[in-house]
């Protein structure tokens, strides 16, 4: 562990049964009138906006802007941003997964450092507190955790990359978790966002910039997956569940956000940016092969984990030189479970990578930042091993 | 150790580093096929705490890198935040990585773009420090293609221009 660190979450969390109604009031707080309303079409579709705009009717809004991809790019931002000065809007409320949420922030950065073009704020922990943007978040899925995170993932397309914005400047005033914003997603997403969850966690736990205080919430967050993620995905309307794997999802990202990922996600990152991969399939097919990749360096921080991954019985049970493999075991076993209930796909083949592609998904990942604090030097060799052994 | 030290043997090292960089393009086939990935005319920045040493540079399709003004405003820009953070990294006791899960430094620019230039960072690594450093700081110490004596031989002849 660092010698030195740092951790931030300035985000106010409103986190449980009825958080929604106090949208408005949160708002009122920040000192907005006029809020841009962020979203996709499909909770448009679905009604989940309606839910959002109902707790906003006695507010003015500003704009509502549906229009965002499932990856969102950096034109989408600088378009959005374009319209929040057009139409005058004071804050923003971004309802949707990461890719809603990262447009938000996008658009965040956009507007405080009074910029046209994201082009111009790449960097990292580089950006100086500006106009203040505020903003609320509230995630539709339990998986990404960008509601906590100074993270940004967002498209360049003419690289064919996901572009990485890290700032404390992009974080949400407020993250909103409902759980009628997730109680709608179907059994396969809540699998593919719970693993990401998951993934988070455990890439936090064991990644060179963790800390005493990111470990504590990627701990937590792994034992409500563990506990709550096979029961959503199997019932759905579970209130409980939906919450506790929303509440995960929070403190995974906060976690990250501190201490960041790995291997699995630098993988994971050009997987989607090279092969379109959903972000949430990619983290349950590289999990485990990475954590084999890291374990030579990892042993003891993956055998604290189980603990938290299989209970104290289990834990207890396990003599200490095994922790390491049984918790890889149980992250496979879970991964197995989810599959058979999902169909979620387990390996490169199922989810439709080419394997001819993967030159270029080692290349690009080798470039994203995550590979500079796994804790095993990652090579183009170890990509493609990886990444061969992930096929079928 | 006093600051101003700090910063004069920072500055020496960026010194080494840049003719490190020059020397390992033309003798080190990693370094040279990361440099050569580069996009042309790419400029990049270190410096090296507030009021601190710097190195600036340009992506040269003949030398590697070559030197430009530190006023000029780069493309990358990795900025320590201290003068003694710097000294951490550029002294060896500290890896690249290591002083990034430190928050020793903020980056201006393609974080994408960035990683091949820690990537050379570390191979010059490999060849200016003796083993037992590069083993305690580095996650796996790459091979050498040729002798670090004759790299810093090579350094001695390089211009420093």
């Amino acid at each position: 562990m660092s010698s030195y660190f740092e951790f931030t979450n300035p985000t106010k969390l409103c986190s449980g049964k009825g958080a929604i109604d106090n949208l408005e009031y949160e708002l009122e707080m920040l000192g907005v009138h006029h809020p841009m309303v962020l979203s996709d079409r499909v909770l448009e579709k679905i009604g989940t906006l309606a839910v959002v705009l109902d707790a906003l009717s006695a507010m003015q809004i500003g704009r509502v802007f549906t229009d965002i991809p499932r990856d969102s790019s950096i034109e989408v931002v600088n378009r959005i941003a374009e319209e929040y000065r057009e139409f005058g809007c004071d804050g923003l409320v971004a309802l949707g997964g990461g890719s809603v949420l990262d447009t938000a922030k996008g658009v965040r950065l956009l507007i405080g450092q009074n910029a046209d073009d994201l082009l111009e704020l790449m960097g990292c922990e580089c950006l100086p507190k500006g106009t203040a943007v505020p903003f609320v978040a509230i995630p539709t899925t339990a998986g990404t955790g960008s509601e906590a995170t100074a993270v940004a993932v967002i498209k360049n397309p003419s690289l064919h990359i996901k572009m990485e914005y890290i700032s404390q400047q992009i974080m949400p005033d407020t993250a909103i978790l409902d759980p009628r914003m997730t109680v709608t997603l179907p059994p396969r997403i809540t699998a593919s966002t719970g693993m990401d969850t998951l993934c988070h966690a455990i890439e936090a736990y064991s990644c060179l910039q963790k800390n005493p205080v990111s470990d504590a919430y990627a701990a937590a967050a792994v034992g409500l997956v563990r506990k709550n993620l096979v029961k959503a995905v199997k019932i759905g309307s579970s209130r409980e569940a939906r919450m506790a794997l929303a509440n995960a999802s929070y403190l995974a990202g906060a976690a990250f956000s501190n201490s960041m990922v790995g291997v699995v996600h630098a993988i994971g990152h050009a997987l989607g940016g090279v092969c379109q991969i959903p972000h949430g399939d990619a983290m349950n097919i590289l999990l485990p092969m990475g954590m084999i990749f890291n374990k030579k360096v990892c042993r003891d921080t993956y055998g604290e984990l189980l603990l938290y991954l299989a209970g104290p019985e289990v834990y207890q049970a396990t003599p200490k030189a095994k922790r390491a493999d049984r918790t890889i075991a149980e992250v496979i076993r879970l991964r197995k479970r989810l599959h058979d209930i999902t169909g979620l796909p387990v390996t490169l083949k199922e989810a439709g990578a080419d394997p001819a592609m993967f030159p270029d998904v080692a290349r690009t990942a080798l470039n994203d930042g995550a590979v500079i604090v796994n804790p095993r030097q990652v090579t183009y060799e170890t990509v493609i091993r990886i990444l061969e052994r992930c096929y079928e | 150790m006093k600051r101003e030290l700090m910063n004069q043997v920072n500055g020496i090292v960026l010194q080494v580093l840049y003719r490190g960089f020059r020397v390992l393009y033309r003798e080190d086939s990693r370094v040279r096929a990361e440099i050569k990935g580069w996009d042309e005319e790419l400029t990049l920045k270190l410096i090296c705490g507030p009021g601190g040493a710097a190195l600036a540079m340009r992506h040269d399709s003949q030398d590697g890198v070559r030197k430009i003004r530190r006023a000029q405003r780069c493309d990358i820009t990795m900025r320590f935040k201290s003068v003694e953070g710097a000294f951490k990294v550029l002294s060896g006791r500290m890896s690249v990585a290591e002083a990034y899960a430190e928050h020793l430094f903020f980056l201006e620019g393609d974080i994408y773009k960035t990683m091949s230039f820690v990537r050379c960072v570390e191979y010059i690594e490999s060849y200016l420090f003796p083993g037992f450093m590069t083993r305690r700081i580095l996650k796996e110490v790459p091979e050498k293609q040729i002798s670090a004596l004759q790299v810093y031989a090579l350094a001695l002849l390089e211009n420093g221009r």
